[in-house]
C-alpha cells in the first residue's frame, strides 16, 4: 500500500553542501558568534518576506490618489498600510536593512530602474529577497553605464524621449519603482491589480501588463571583466 | 540578543531616523548644482568612483546619518545631511549616445562629498 | 539575456566602467582567493541542488538549506562578526575567480565558508571534523 501511494518527490540524498551549511552554522553558534535563537528569528523573517506587500502598495497607489501622495512622501509610513513595519521587520529590530524607503514614480516621460553598483542593497522588508541576477556584477556594472542595452536584454525597449533614470542605491535609502498603470485594467480590484505588479516591475526592468503575472527566469552571466580589475584600480587609489 | 551600540540606538526608531536632528542645517537645497569632490578613499567609502568630479543637481535632501566613512569605524558622533544627486548620463560618460540626451543616473552622497558647482 | 555579442566599443566602455565604477566600497583588502583544501574536496564531491532537483524530480528552485545560510549571514552581520558589505565584496571576488564554475546558491555558501576560514571565524580542521559529525548524524538511520 505504501508503495502505491505516490508521495511528493523529495531529494533523498544528503549533499556535501547541505552538510557544509549545517557545520558552519553549528560552529558559529558554539563559538558564540550568534545564538540559535538569533538564527531562528532571521529564518522566520526570511520566510515571511516577498514581493506581495510592495505589489499591494503599487495597486493601492493606482487606486487611491491620497495613498499615492503618502507613498511618494513617506514610503515607510505607507508600508504600514500593506502590513510592513520597516522599523520592526523581524520583530526584534532591523537586520541589515535600513529604513528609508523611497518610492520612485514613473511617468510617461520618466522610467526609473534600480541597481546597487556597490553590493546589492534592496528593499527586502517590502520586496523580499533580491533575484540572483540583481546581485551579479554583470547587472550592477552595466546598468549605470548602458541602461538601454541592459533593459533591452530584459525585453524592455523605450522611446528615445523617455528619460531612463537609473537609481544607484548606495546609502541608506532603499528604492522601489511605482510603475504606470497599464491600459486594459479598468475596473480592476486592488487584488487583481496587485497580481500583475511583479518584482521585476518594481525593480524597474519590466512594465506591468494585464496578461503577465510572473517574472521570466533569467540566466546568470558572469561579468565580462572579472572584478580583479577593480582591485587593480583600487590599489592605484590607495585602497 | 547582544547588539552593537549602533543597533541599539536604532531599535524601534529606525536607521537613519535615529540620527534625526543631529546634523544641523543642510548646506544644499533641492535644485542646486553641485560637484562631487574627489576625496581620497581611506579604507572605506560608498562614493562611487564614476561620480568623482562630476556635476549634477540635488534631487532630494534625504536624511541625516553618519557618513559611511565614519560609521564603518563605529564613529556615529557627527551625522551629516545626505543628498540624492541627479546626473545627466552624458556628464558621467562622455561617449553616452547623443540619441538619449535625457537619460540620467541618481545616487546619494553625504554632505562632505559635495561642493557648489 | 541571450548570449551577448560584445562589440569593441562596448568592450572599451565596459573596461571604462570597471575602471571608474564598481568596487569603490568596503574595506577592500582583496580576499585571499587561494584554494582551501577542505572546500576543494567539497567542490569535487558535492552535488549541487540543480542536479539533485533534476534527478529526484523536485521543482523547488532552491535547496532547503539556502534560507538557513541567509540567516547565518544576517546573524554574523548583526553581531559585527562579518559585515554585510565586506562579505558581499569577498563573495563577488570569489564568485568570479575560485568558485566561478559552481552554481548558485552553492557558490555563495562556498564563498561564505571561505571567508569565514580566512578571517579566522572558524578553523578549517574543526570545520572538517564538524562536517564528519553532521554527515554521520544526517545519514544514520
Amino acid at each position: 500500500m505504501a508503495e502505491k501511494h505516490k508521495a511528493a518527490p523529495m531529494v533523498d540524498e544528503v549533499s556535501d553542501f547541505e552538510i557544509l551549511e549545517a557545520a558552519v552554522r553549528e560552529l558559529a553558534i558554539e563559538k558564540g558568534l550568534f545564538t540559535a535563537d538569533d538564527h531562528r528569528r532571521f529564518t522566520e523573517f526570511a520566510h515571511s518576506i516577498g514581493p506581495l506587500p510592495a505589489a499591494r502598495l503599487v495597486a493601492k497607489a493606482w487606486l487611491n490618489p491620497e495613498f499615492k501622495k503618502l507613498a511618494l512622501k513617506d514610503g515607510v509610513k505607507a508600508s504600514l498600510e500593506v502590513g510592513i513595519d520597516w522599523l520592526n521587520p523581524t520583530g526584534f529590530g532591523t537586520p541589515s536593512d535600513y529604513t528609508d524607503l523611497r518610492v520612485l514614480e514613473d511617468t510617461p516621460k520618466v522610467k526609473h530602474v534600480v541597481v546597487c553598483t556597490l553590493c546589492s542593497c534592496y528593499p527586502r522588508p517590502i520586496l523580499g529577497h533580491s533575484p540572483e541576477w540583481y546581485r551579479t556584477p554583470n547587472y550592477r556594472r552595466r546598468l549605470v553605464r548602458w541602461p538601454r542595452q541592459v533593459l533591452a536584454e530584459f525585453g524592455l525597449q523605450l522611446p528615445a524621449d523617455v528619460e531612463i533614470r537609473v537609481e544607484d542605491s548606495n546609502q541608506k535609502c532603499r528604492f522601489m519603482v511605482l510603475p504606470m498603470r497599464p491600459a486594459g485594467t479598468d475596473g480592476w480590484s486592488e487584488e487583481q491589480l496587485a497580481s500583475i505588479v511583479t518584482r521585476d516591475c518594481m525593480i524597474g526592468v519590466a512594465l506591468p501588463h494585464p496578461d503577465r503575472k510572473q517574472d521570466d527566469k533569467r540566466p546568470i552571466h558572469p561579468a565580462v571583466h572579472p572584478i580583479q580589475h577593480d582591485h587593480g584600480h583600487d590599489h592605484d587609489h590607495g585602497h | 540578543m547582544k547588539r552593537s551600540h549602533h543597533a541599539e540606538k536604532s531599535t524601534g526608531k529606525g536607521d537613519p531616523q535615529c540620527f534625526t536632528g543631529e546634523a544641523g542645517p543642510a548646506k544644499f537645497k533641492v535644485g542646486e548644482r553641485v560637484r562631487i569632490k574627489n576625496l581620497p578613499d581611506i579604507f572605506y567609502t560608498r562614493c562611487q568612483v564614476y561620480t568623482r568630479g562630476a556635476e549634477g543637481t540635488v534631487a532630494v535632501v534625504t536624511h541625516e546619518s553618519p557618513a559611511p566613512e565614519d560609521e564603518a569605524w563605529d564613529n556615529t558622533d557627527k551625522p551629516e545631511w545626505f543628498y540624492i544627486v541627479r546626473f545627466k548620463q552624458k556628464d558621467l560618460w562622455g561617449d553616452y549616445p547623443d540619441a538619449y540626451p535625457n537619460d540620467s543616473v541618481q545616487t546619494e552622497f553625504s554632505e562632505r562629498w559635495l561642493e557648489k558647482a | 539575456m541571450a548570449t551577448t555579442t560584445t562589440t569593441v566599443t562596448e568592450e572599451r566602455a565596459m573596461a571604462d566602467t570597471n575602471a571608474k565604477n564598481a568596487g569603490a566600497g568596503a574595506s577592500r583588502q582583496a580576499p585571499d582567493a587561494s584554494p582551501i583544501t577542505l572546500l576543494e574536496k567539497i567542490r569535487s564531491r558535492g552535488r549541487a541542488w540543480e542536479d539533485l532537483a533534476v534527478q529526484y524530480g523536485v521543482t523547488n528552485p532552491d535547496p532547503p538549506w539556502k534560507v538557513s545560510m541567509f540567516s547565518t549571514c544576517e546573524a554574523l552581520a548583526v553581531h559585527d562578526c562579518l559585515e554585510t558589505l565586506d562579505r558581499r565584496a569577498s563573495e563577488d571576488d570569489l564568485s568570479e575567480t575560485l568558485y566561478r564554475d559552481i552554481p548558485q546558491p552553492e557558490r555563495q555558501l562556498m564563498a561564505l565558508a571561505h571567508t569565514m576560514i580566512r578571517r579566522g571565524l572558524v578553523d578549517e580542521e574543526e570545520l572538517e571534523r564538524r562536517m564528519r559529525q553532521v554527515h554521520e548524524r544526517l545519514t544514520s538511520a
